[in-house]
């Protein structure tokens, strides 16, 4: 995923799609305005209030007690009232924002299961993740901060306006000079401010760049001896990086607060001067006078804040767009006939002249025909890349193919439901992959119907228990770091009781058998013995001596069979498979065995 | 507050810096306590009737000469604290990076390099703000709340001030437990969010086995729930951060409301005018900030402190290699004698070599076999001087290699490491790595040495061509090639070869064997190799199993040895007769 820089129209275009995604809560949305509209209506009555009194009770001393503590009384309510409502609306708007968030979650989350695996044998699993949390935090953070914050200052400003409009028109009207001044200072900020930012970020990440590399490649480099070569680079960066800070401690200076607090003074001495010169024609109302500059006061902090948070904008909009890249991706797992009642019943496997190219260039299957009959084992053996994995990878539907075709039970396994494939069909890894959770959730995994008598049978099936029975906890004992404490057998034999527990019909080991320790191998190979039986079984096997009791053995290489028979014959042709065992179980007593 | 002491070494060095900065920031905070003198002073000529044009220009010009002043001091100070404090950011960068140059092999087995950029970033940033947001934030809210404070009570009224006053320690205990609730909640919040990032970490290594059960459905419903928690915890933090901005305005509110009350009663009975009691409201919302300033003022104190702690300690990290007094400074050149009774790696028990004694003449070429940990690399790491502490001495022309300079021994070295790694450059420079003024000629006919100047001419750019991570990804043999080029561009005195030849076929490693023969007349080659075709031809063969030496000899005598030697050759014969599919 690369960063080119958005066009100003693709930004406007990620901001109006996470927009859109307050529609599904117009509800929430619509209530939270109200609470708003209402906290900035009972913070502006404050100074209005003030305002009555200085005007209409202290000016001309006219203290009545009753009104006043009416006044008193009612000043105090909207204080309280204000301080409720603005509190709820606050939290409104944050919820709002969070449900916003786990929304667009919850459709990258799903997006991802869709994906084929080709996308994610391309995409780094990291990046994958960023997208899914990181980057929805980032937009998170604009949510909350950015627009809730424009949004409610938005109305403040508003709201001023109208009470100072309501007190005084003509004052009203010359201060609204205020606004294109504070426009155009957020212009120019924003102008500038977006270059040198950027130019920063840039700086900062081609300074983290080049202390990666040289961390990574410190070795060379004293080797080289080259430390003070790169010594000079890095500072010389640096000093960019410098400037760069520089320039945005300048521009933040020129444009920022101290800029917003001299257009403050300017309007008090707008305001001042307005009374002043009105006054020498008739009274003024000190308490107008009062209340527009307690007004004004208010009115600046909102505006400096939004500036602030312009930056935390940009950064989300280029998160939004990754992650709305990642929601288009078209590369989904090959389809299904979903609605398809088809039904396995014995697991009869054909392959039928089906070859296979990843990148659409290179074959890495050609031709390839063979038939796997009900409850017979079938191995594939061969050299890295000569195929075997693909054979897997096209039979669990990890990826579509185009040419020949694939037939369980006579029918093709594009013509099933996933559901009854998956149901059918129990694949076990080379690294079995467990986990968080429990054992017992190990080898359930997501289905709910399995009762712990049958956990505990499928575990004892594949002689797991032993091992499982010594932990403290036994089937509840937690798994940590995805198994780490366990041996590469021990976390073998878990995945074959879930693979057990579900009953498939066809078994698919992916050599399952790779990566085991002496300790627990012949339990391994004992359980792999139970668990063939009765079932149709594919096995990718890296130690020949594991299927040499298969009904039949399959020899690749790049992508053709090339030899094919039982352990015996194949021994005997003496090709392929004669000088992959003679490598294996060493040359002298190959030859004795012969 | 302890990090401004540990810093005050920085504040001393920009002392000029900080002292107009803080002298500036004083003014300031002075200044801004006459804006709201003149608001009350113009009101009481209004309402006295008083007010005359040359009063009011008189005013208003002082009110507009103050913004002008405000406007650049403000400016002033930001690029003497912000500046110095961008400075310092940059200054301690650049101590860790020389520092990181120092450091050898053992700290980077021992540090992540992933911590390491932490500490480069993150704790920089938070000392930064230290020095910056830190410094203006103690100032600033001390002189600008006492200035505020002292002008309220001596120029207006001290009962006043007490009075509207009162309610304003209910904030700051207020706020000050928020923040204690807010940061335990928020913590709360940041486990579960990062939970879910290990939920979605874990789903996508466990791409393969959620796919083969078709329990897709079923985990976008576990991911749900989590994050459906995340919110939740989110939700709580919303819960205590939507109270400070409406407790701050209810505080506010009394203390005006008080201010409003009292101050009216006291300008009825002549004690105060109405221009002043405007002038008080006024300055009572200057003091909002400065009472806030202090929660915030602990909380970057406290990051700074943690951050520049992780910082000193390692800048502390020692130099393991020291170099001798008087140490001979002309790189080394002659026969290389290894003599190890034994040599184990810091925090590890089982020694790594063991009686490793053998004699390589100057001109010579040496193999060194060995199965995967048998210590191969460990051995030419010794000759490197990456590790010091073993017992025995390997010398170098007569001297132990610890007589010379790092820096001399090491121009006597052309390595080519096991993991070719490549900078994010151009091929020419990554060619003339060590010798950056290299001519043209000079990295070509490297590069035809090593076999990689045909590829090189078919990248688009040439030699110009970026590589490395950022660059065009080449094929492990390129790579391989690329870095073997940059050792013999140094033309070196001993050229370590260390499993450099695994990624390129049978016929490159040949062509670049015999090449090497042939340019490198009388000078010293090690070989470290799983094929065995790579060593064959060598003059001297070392096998290495479990740190010892088994056996050593020519090809010849070894092929008759019948041992692991023997054995591993026929071995290798068959296995590349299978690659190619049986059929030779």
């Amino acid at each position: 995923m690369n960063d080119k820089p958005l066009t100003p129209k693709e930004q406007r275009q990620v901001l109006w799609r996470l927009l859109a995604y307050m529609r599904r809560y117009r509800k929430d949305t619509a209530l939270a305005f109200a609470l708003l509209v209402l906290a900035t209506a009972g913070e502006l009555v404050g100074p209005y209030l003030v305002k009555i009194f200085i005007d209409d009770y202290l000016t001309p001393r006219r203290l009545d007690f009753a009104p006043l503590l009416w006044l008193a009384a009612i000043y105090t309510a909207v204080l309280v009232l204000k301080t409720v409502i603005s509190y709820f609306q606050l939290v409104k708007f944050q919820k709002l924002a969070l449900e916003v968030i786990q929304a667009l979650r919850m459709d990258v989350f799903t997006k991802v299961h869709q994906l084929g695996m080709s996308y994610f044998d391309r995409t780094p699993g990291g990046s994958i993740v960023s997208r899914v949390t990181n980057d929805t935090e980032a937009i998170k953070d604009m949510f909350i901060s950015v627009l809730a914050a424009f949004i409610q200052n938005g109305v403040f400003v508003i709201g001023v306006f109208i009470a100072m409009f309501s007190l005084n028109v003509r004052l009203a009207l010359y201060c609204l000079f205020i606004l294109p001044v504070i426009i155009w200072i957020m212009k120019l900020y924003r102008h500038y401010s977006s270059i040198f930012y950027k130019d920063m970020r840039e700086r900062l990440s081609e300074l983290n760049a080049k202390l990666n590399e040289s961390l990574q490649g410190m070795a060379i480099i004293q080797v080289f001896r080259q430390q003070k070569r790169l010594y000079q680079e890095f500072a010389q960066i640096n000093d960019k990086h410098y400037a760069a800070g520089m320039k945005n401690i300048k521009i933040d200076g020129l444009l920022l607060r101290p800029a917003i607090d001299f257009v403050y003074i300017a309007s008090i001495i707008v305001v001042l001067s307005f009374f002043g010169i009105s006054a020498q024609e008739s009274p003024v109302e000190i308490g107008v006078l009062y209340a527009f500059v307690n007004y004004l006061e208010r009115f600046f902090e909102p505006v400096t804040q939004m500036m602030m948070r312009l930056s935390l904008y940009q950064q989300a909009i280029v998160s939004g767009a990754r992650v709305f890249a990642l929601l288009d991706h078209e590369e989904l797992a090959p389809q299904n006939a979903e609605t398809s009642k088809a039904v396995i019943q014995e697991g009869k496997i054909e392959f039928r002249d089906v070859s296979f190219s990843y990148d659409g260039k290179h074959d890495v299957l050609k031709h390839i025909s063979f038939v796997v009959k009900p409850g017979e084992t079938v191995a594939l053996v061969g050299h890295t890349g000569s195929g075997k994995s693909s054979i897997i990878n096209l039979l669990m539907r990890f990826y579509e193919f185009d040419r020949g075709d694939i037939l369980i039970d006579g029918i093709s396994i594009r013509d099933y439901s996933r559901e009854e494939l998956r149901k059918h069909i129990g694949l076990v890894l080379q690294d079995p992959f467990l986990f968080y959770g429990t054992i017992k959730d190990n080898i359930r995994m997501y289905n709910h119907s399995l009762t712990d008598e049958q956990i505990v049978k499928a575990a004892r099936y594949v002689q797991a228990d032993t091992f499982i029975e010594k932990l403290p906890d036994k089937y509840d004992h937690q798994v940590v770091e995805r198994g780490a404490t366990f041996s590469s057998g021990q976390r073998q034999l878990v995945s074959f009781a879930r693979t057990i527990a579900a009953n498939p019909k066809i078994l698919v080991l992916d050599e399952a058998t790779a990566n085991i320790d002496t300790e627990t191998e012949g339990a391994i190979q004992e359980a792999l013995a139970k668990m063939r039986k009765g079932r149709t079984t594919i096995a990718i096997a890296h130690r020949l001596s594991t299927i040499q009791d298969a009904d039949q053995i399959l020899v690749l290489h790049r992508g053709e069979i090339v030899e094919r028979g039982t352990h015996q014959e194949l021994l005997a042709q003496k090709g392929l498979y004669y000088k992959m065992y003679l490598l294996q179980n060493g040359l002298v007593d190959a030859q004795e065995y012969v | 507050m302890t990090v401004f002491r540990d810093l005050f070494w920085f504040f001393r060095q920009e002392k000029k810096a900080y002292l107009t900065g803080i002298f500036i920031l004083i003014v300031v905070a002075f200044l801004e306590t006459i804006p709201p003198k003149v608001i009350g002073i113009v009101i009481d000529h209004i309402k006295e009737g008083t007010m005359a044009k040359t009063v009011l220009v008189r005013w208003m010009a002082v009110l507009l000469s103050v913004a002008v002043v405000l406007y650049i001091l403000r400016y002033w100070w930001r690029i003497l604290i912000f500046g110095s404090a961008v400075k310092l950011a940059r200054q301690l960068r650049n101590e860790l990076y020389a520092h990181f140059t120092k450091m050898s092999p053992s700290f980077y087995q021992r540090k992540r390099i992933g911590d390491l950029m932490a500490h480069a970033t993150n704790d920089l940033q938070a000392i930064q703000q230290t020095a910056g947001s830190g410094i203006l934030t103690l100032v600033d809210s001390l002189t600008l709340g006492s200035f505020v404070l002292a002008t309220m009570a001596l120029t207006i009224s001290w009962k006043l001030t007490i009075i509207s006053l009162l309610p304003m320690p209910i904030m700051a205990v207020a706020t000050s437990r928020y923040g204690t609730i807010l940061h335990k909640r928020f913590l709360k919040a940041q486990e579960a969010f990062s939970s879910l990032n290990d939920k979605v970490q874990e789903s996508i290594s466990g791409i393969r086995v959620i796919k083969s059960f078709g329990y897709e459905q079923e985990d976008v419903e576990s991911f749900r729930k989590q994050s459906e928690e995340v919110v939740v915890k989110n939700v709580a933090v919303a819960k205590i951060d939507a109270l400070f901005d409406p407790t701050i305005s209810l505080i506010v509110g009394i203390s005006f409301f008080l201010a409003v009350t009292f101050g009216a009663k006291m300008v009825i009975a002549g004690e105060l005018t109405i221009g002043e009691l405007v002038s008080f409201t006024t300055y009572l919302g200057l003091l909002i900030w400065p009472m806030l300033a202090f929660g915030w003022l602990f909380n970057i104190v406290e990051r700074g402190r943690a951050s520049y702690d992780r910082v000193r300690a390692l800048l502390a990290e020692k130099e393991e290699i020291q170099e001798a007094e008087n140490a001979i400074t002309a790189p080394p050149t002659g026969d290389i004698v290894y003599d190890i009774r034994q040599f184990t790696y810091p925090n590890e028990s089982r020694p790594s070599l063991e009686n490793i004694r053998f004699c390589l003449r100057r001109g010579q070429t040496l193999g060194i076999v060995g199965k995967t940990g048998a210590g191969k690399t460990t051995l030419l790491k010794l000759l490197l001087r990456e590790f010091d502490q073993y017992e025995g001495e390997i010398r170098f022309g007569g001297h132990e290699i610890s007589e010379y300079t790092l820096d001399a021994l090491r121009a006597a070295i052309g390595y080519v490491p096991q993991d070719h790694f490549l900078f994010s450059a151009t091929v020419r420079e990554n060619i003339a790595f060590a010798k950056p003024e290299a001519s043209e000629e000079e990295v070509v006919k490297a590069a035809k040495l090593a076999n990689i100047h045909g590829d090189i001419m078919q990248f688009a750019d040439g030699y110009d061509t970026i590589v490395g991570e950022r660059g065009v990804s080449l094929s492990g043999g390129q790579k391989q090639r690329i870095s073997i080029a940059r050792a013999l561009l140094m033309n070196p005195e001993v050229l370590i070869l260390d499993d450099s030849l695994s990624a390129v076929d049978a016929k490159t490693e040949e062509r670049i064997l015999s090449a090497l023969k042939e340019n490198r007349a009388g000078k010293t080659t090690i070989i470290t190799a799983h094929r065995l075709s790579a060593i064959q031809h060598a003059d001297l063969i070392v096998v290495l199993n479990g740190g010892r030496i088994v056996q050593m000899g020519t090809h010849e005598q070894l092929m008759r040895e019948r041992g692991w030697y023997h054995d591993m050759y026929e071995r290798q014969q068959l296995e590349s007769l299978v690659e190619q599919g049986g059929e030779i």
